[in-house]
């Protein structure tokens, strides 16, 4: 059974894996996801790469709540997710009413924006 | 506090780390050593974490430690978002991202959000993902025998990577230089007493005390004119009347706590009630939206029109007959 | 009385009065019994005047907004205006021939000071004397009568139109009482542009016919150049004096008044003498003189009621009576008085001559108004402003009555005005009354001996011949009087008597009421455009307009007038021939001033007369002096010209007994005043033989007559006179054609200059975002990929900052 948070106390829990370890984790996840989405051309692959910053922006604030134990991180992951699954689904319906149009993916295909 | 990391190691951890990216992403040619690549940024991000494990000593020290945990996650956790977006298959992607959400899960187990951790498991791996799976499905094209001219021409060719990978890394080693040479400086905030939350449980001391075999028959546990329990933190103990109206002083089981769920669900409902309404309009909005959005739009020409008003009015009429 | 001590002997301190005009004011003050005198209070029962238009107005807007399809809103509008006319009748037999003030409301009062010269008041009261009475008893009496003739004559346009013309008809009444019974001059203003306002309306009440539309804007514009001056005028006016109450202007410029008696024109200030001739060119303006006349035959596309109530009788008349109210003003210039005679005398004959030439018979009246409008002018200018106040009183009765037959006629004949095509209607069943009242009509206007036209025209003449100085204008205007014989007997011989014919005019009448823009009609643009294009009496016969109840060509019949019409043409006509009956009746005040009849006797006790209150007794060296002394010699209190009621001449004795002077105050060698009677009777009389000889024996059709045989002896001259002289485009060359090239110029300079600043100013952005454009590649990456080399940037840059 994982100690509860008052049990293991701080910064014991966290022994000598620091705030900085995880920040680092975070932000190596975040560049990931930047790259996925810089360099990846299908609509889909760039979306699950937004949610992998989404991921590594979760796993900044959870940090965050615990180096300064308070909750109100982890409330904001629960508010990160839902924003997500908001996403997720338009942009999913959105992704197949474009690939209905074009029979293709390829985020290159639009660009009606163009100055 | 010194540093977590020696800048120059994280720096040519980072070029490292960008070489292999670079190689590991898809090529249009084809050839692409991605295994290389991925070697090669497995290799960085070990660089890091080494020297970050040598600086918190943990990685060789003996007994319990939950850092070697947090190792394993974290690799876990980098190396499939580098499939995630090295694979050319988006059905792989997929599934690498939810090993991605499952070590970041572990993570937050390690950081003792328990909630957080099985709430993303659910949430992401379960739902979001599904729907993922879902529209790539729906939206790629039917596979052939031949694996590879399956693919489309825009999932094997990365796009600009060079620079979008330079731009990355440079984002990450600065990003990275800052937090490691800020974060001691960082005053910290005073620490919330999430036990105190416990006064406001009373039912739960009460369940806990009756397990425990310390609270008499028709006892309850007394209140406090805000509805709390009257709990003594110091004492550990916790007041309660008796069947006749006399009160008493009782210890409170040992292990009776609040857990980080209580603690996550105080935090939401006590301190944020209205970002909870809001993210709920947010979410029937997307549903909504994506209803709309989805709906298969139906083509008619004007005869069409005309013949299905004509039908519809018929129908009208009729009802309109027969309920008087 | 709250007011009463108000306005007494305010007087302008203007830098420009030095010591020695004070000392004289105080010496000029004495005898001025108006302006010592406080305000006596008038009827409050005046009020009534203005008042009841207004209430005219209301209920013919509610009626408009009832929609009331009935002839409702005509009999409301005679009923408050003969109710106007009752009250103004009162008012005469109340009156004892002073000035007296009703005051009404405080209008506007503005003060940036306690000096008298930092007050601006203008309140709505009225200005009661005899000038005022008068003018309102023939407006109001004729505005009843005409607005009953009207409630037949727009018949066809009962609905909407009807309750806007008479709501517009009651407008005009109202602002006409504002005009003639302010008591200031802002409020005569406020009138001034009401009834400006009413005649463009009412002569664009057919606006779906360009030519009205045309017509209505034309006058707006001409009376808007006039009402520069006017407005120039009062400013000056209340800059000068102080005020813009008569009572004080009056008293302000007595100095003034009594230096222009003794000929000093050198001492008064030149600003002073500037005002009344900017207050001319504003009565020019409205009252059409030359150079600003030629709006009022345009005015003819109006409904013809309002031809003959706003365009003939009432409004034209407002230049006559603003110079009439401020003659004292008007004595205080050397050129001022001048100016206004030869105007009057120029226009008089070149309206004359036009009036020959023309065809269009309700053209001709409205030329003939013009000339007698000229002569009124003309009376003012050589002194006589209660011959031209009484030329007004009688042209009144006599055009109105006729514009109203030419009215019925057209009226009958579906829009015929062409003498050529009509002939001998006065014969006609059921036409009678028309054709007597064209009759009285053209013996008033000729001047035929013994009708009203005669003695008030007469007036004038004589008097043009006793002023010094004046006698060519008095042989312009005898010219003049044989023309206007000559071409009104003209249209008598050729329409009204002579064999039997006519033509109807075939759809023009059908056009006005189609383009009133009756929704049930239906009729568009190009059917009242079809319409006027075919009004040249060519009778087809068109299939749509077959139910049409004046009908076309064979099947047409002349309506004759109804019960309004011929009651309205029969009463003006008793009227105009007892108009005549004025000159021999005495004045209705009492004091002795009873000479030349009731109207002059009424105008004498105004501000009008030329001896006013204002003036003392003194013989000077000018010609008003000397006029005044001629008088003075007759009678001993005041002048005259006829005596004891009945018309005897005056020897003009101190007139003659001046040097220079004896010259120009006489006819060849006669007394003016005696032999003018029998010069312009026989004048009169010969213009109506040649008429006679010309158009009436031995015609047998319509269309020609003896006269044409003669043109050719004028050479180019009649077809000059037919296309009126060709002042219009005269106009159209000097002034529009200028502006046109000027607003061309300055069009160009927009079109490259100003534009082209604006598109300098625009096509910077362009051109820089023409540059920048293609990184706006609309491709997402593109975009990402700023956002992201921007963090790193930004990142970057906090990263070198903080690096110690």
């Amino acid at each position: 059974m994982m100690t509860t948070l008052a049990q293991a106390g701080f910064p014991a829990a966290m022994h000598q894996i620091t705030l900085a370890h995880y920040l680092f984790i975070s932000g190596a996840m975040f560049m990931l996801g930047l790259i996925g989405f810089l360099t990846r051309r299908n609509l889909i692959i760039m979306f699950l790469c937004t949610e992998l910053m989404f991921q590594a922006a979760g796993l900044a604030l959870v940090a965050f709540s615990r180096f300064h134990m308070n909750m109100t991180g982890q409330s904001f992951v629960i508010f990160i997710v839902t924003v997500a699954a908001a996403e997720a689904a338009m942009a999913l319906a959105l992704v197949v009413l474009l690939f209905r149009k074009r029979e293709s993916l390829d985020a290159a295909e639009w660009q009606e924006m163009k100055g | 506090m010194d540093q977590v990391i020696n800048p120059l190691a994280l720096y040519g951890a980072c070029a490292l780390g960008a070489i292999g990216v670079l190689l590991a992403l898809p090529r249009r040619d084809g050839k692409n050593p991605q295994i290389l690549g991925a070697v090669v940024a497995s290799l960085a991000g070990g660089i890091v974490l080494l020297a970050m494990g040598l600086k918190a000593g943990g990685l060789f020290g003996i007994g319990y430690s939950p850092s070697v945990y947090f190792y394993v996650f974290a690799l876990m956790a980098l190396g499939a978002s580098l499939r995630v977006i090295t694979h050319p298959q988006p059905v792989y992607a997929a599934l690498y991202f939810v090993l991605s959400i499952l070590a970041t899960a572990g993570l937050f187990l390690i950081l003792s959000a328990e909630f957080m951790a099985f709430a993303l498991v659910i949430v992401y791996a379960g739902a979001i993902l599904i729907t993922y799976l879902f529209v790539i499905m729906l939206a790629t094209q039917a596979p052939t025998e031949d694996l590879e001219n399956a693919l489309t021409e825009y999932d094997t060719a990365a796009r600009e990577p060079v620079i979008a990978t330079a731009s990355g890394f440079v984002l990450l080693a600065v990003l990275s230089t800052l937090m490691f040479r800020g974060v001691g400086e960082l005053p910290k905030a005073p620490a919330v007493n999430g036990q105190a939350l416990l006064a406001e449980m009373p039912r739960k001391i009460e369940a806990a005390l009756l397990a425990a075999g310390t609270l008499p028959g028709g006892a309850k546990v007394t209140f406090n004119s805000d509805g709390d329990a009257k709990v003594d933190f110091a004492a550990r103990t916790v007041e309660i009347k008796l069947a006749d109206g006399a009160t008493k002083t009782v210890p409170l089981p040992k292990d009776l706590s609040v857990t980080n769920t209580e603690m996550v669900g105080f935090n939401l409902l006590r301190d944020h009630p209205g970002s909870i309404e809001i993210a709920g309009v947010i979410l029937l909005m997307a549903m909504l939206g994506a209803v709309v959005l989805s709906r298969k739009q139906v083509q008619m020409d004007e005869d069409a029109k005309e013949r299905h008003s004509k039908l519809l009015s018929a129908e009208l009429a009729q009802g309109a007959e027969t309920n008087p | 009385m709250p007011s009463a001590f108000l306005g007494v002997l305010v007087l302008n301190p203007a830098s420009s009065l030095d010591s020695m005009l004070d000392s004289m004011l105080v010496l000029a003050a004495t005898p001025a019994t108006v302006a010592k005198a406080p305000i006596i209070a008038g009827d409050p029962l005046a009020l009534l005047v203005p008042a009841l238009p207004i209430l005219g107005l209301i209920l013919c807007t509610l009626c408009a907004i009832f929609r009331v399809k009935s002839k409702l809103p005509a009999f409301l509008t005679v009923a408050c205006l003969a109710g106007a006319f009752v009250v103004t009748a009162k008012l005469f037999t109340g009156h004892d021939g002073g000035v007296s003030i009703a005051s009404g409301f405080q209008w506007m009062t503005l003060s940036w000071g306690e000096e008298p010269g930092q007050r601006f008041i203008a309140d709505f009261s009225l200005y009661l004397d005899s000038l005022t009475i008068l003018w309102m008893l023939f407006v109001t009496g004729l505005a009843t009568l005409i607005a009953l003739y009207a409630s037949e004559y727009m018949s066809h346009d009962v609905g909407l139109g009807y309750c806007r013309f008479f709501a517009a008809f009651n407008l005009f009444v109202f602002s006409m009482a504002c005009l003639v019974m302010g008591d200031n001059l802002l409020l005569l203003f406020l009138g001034w542009e009401g009834v400006g306002l009413c005649s463009y309306l009412l002569i664009g009440y057919f606006y779906k016919k360009p030519s009205a539309v045309a017509a209505a804007k034309k006058a707006f514009i001409m009376n808007r150049i006039g009402d520069v001056g006017l407005i120039l005028g009062v400013m000056l006016t209340f800059v000068h004096f102080g005020s813009i109450e008569y009572r004080e202007i009056f008293a302000a410029a007595q100095p003034y008044i009594d230096l222009a008696k003794a000929g000093k024109f050198s001492e008064i200030p030149a600003i002073v003498q500037l005002i009344p001739i900017l207050l001319a060119v504003g009565a020019f303006g409205k009252s059409a003189q030359l150079p600003l006349y030629v709006w009022l035959p345009d005015a003819m596309e109006g409904p013809t009621p309002v031809s003959a109530l706003i365009h003939a009788a009432t409004m034209v008349t407002a230049g006559v009576y603003l110079v009439a109210r401020t003659y004292p003003l008007f004595l205080l210039s050397e050129y001022a008085l001048p100016i206004v005679a030869w105007t009057g005398a120029l226009t008089a004959l070149v309206a004359a001559t036009i009036g020959m030439a023309q065809f269009d018979i309700k053209r001709i009246m409205a030329y003939s108004t013009v000339s007698q409008l000229g002569y009124m002018f003309a009376g003012l200018g050589v002194l006589t402003s209660t011959g031209a106040a009484f030329h007004v009183v009688t042209h009144a009765f006599f055009k109105a009555l006729l514009f109203l037959s030419c009215g019925a006629i057209m009226h009958g004949f579906a829009g015929q005005l062409d003498l050529r095509k009509l002939s001998g209607v006065g014969f006609m069943k059921g036409w009678g009354v028309v054709g007597l009242g064209m009759f009285v009509g053209c013996m008033n206007l000729a001047g035929f001996p013994f009708t009203a036209g005669y003695f008030s025209k007469d007036m004038i003449l004589a008097e043009a011949f006793v002023t010094p100085g004046m006698a060519p204008i008095g042989w312009i205007l005898l010219l003049t009087a044989g023309l206007t014989a000559y071409y009104t007997f003209r249209v008598f011989f050729r329409v009204v008597v002579g064999p039997m014919h006519y033509e109807p005019g075939d759809e023009l009448h059908h056009a006005e009421e189609d383009s009133h823009g009756h929704d049930h009609h239906g009729a568009s643009e190009a059917d009242a455009a079809h319409a006027a294009d075919a009004a040249h009496g060519h009778a087809h016969t068109h299939d749509d307009h077959a139910h049409h109840e004046h009908g076309h060509g064979a099947h047409f019949h002349p309506h004759a007038p109804g019960w309004a019409i011929n009651t309205v043409l029969a009463t003006l006509s008793v009227a105009s021939i007892a108009a005549a009956g004025l000159y021999f009746v005495k004045s209705p005040y009492e004091g002795g001033m009873a000479h030349g009849g009731a109207v002059p006797g009424m105008v004498e006790r105004s501000s009008a007369a030329f001896e006013t209150p204002f003036s003392h007794h003194g013989v000077g060296e000018s010609h008003e002096t000397i006029k005044e002394g001629g008088h003075e010699g007759a009678d001993g209190h005041a002048p005259a010209h006829a005596e004891g009621g009945a018309p005897s001449f005056v020897p003009t004795s101190i007139a003659k007994s001046q040097g220079e002077a004896a010259h120009a105050g006489s006819f060849l060698g006669w007394d003016p005043h005696k032999v003018m009677y029998y010069v312009s009777g026989v004048v009169g009389f010969v213009g109506i033989f040649i008429a006679f000889i010309l158009h009436y024996a031995g015609r047998r059709t319509a269309a020609t007559a003896r006269a044409d045989a003669l043109l050719p002896a004028f050479g180019p001259l009649a077809g000059w006179a037919q296309n009126k002289w060709y002042v219009d485009e005269l106009y159209d060359l000097v002034v529009r054609t200028p502006l046109w090239i000027v607003a061309n110029i300055f069009h160009l300079f927009d079109k490259i200059v100003i534009d082209g600043l604006v598109r300098l100013v625009g096509g910077i952005p362009r051109f820089i975002g023409g540059m920048v454009r293609p990184t706006q590649s609309g491709e997402l990456h593109g975009y990402a990929a700023g956002m992201a080399a921007g963090v790193a940037v930004l990142l970057f840059l906090v990263f070198m900052l903080t690096m110690r």
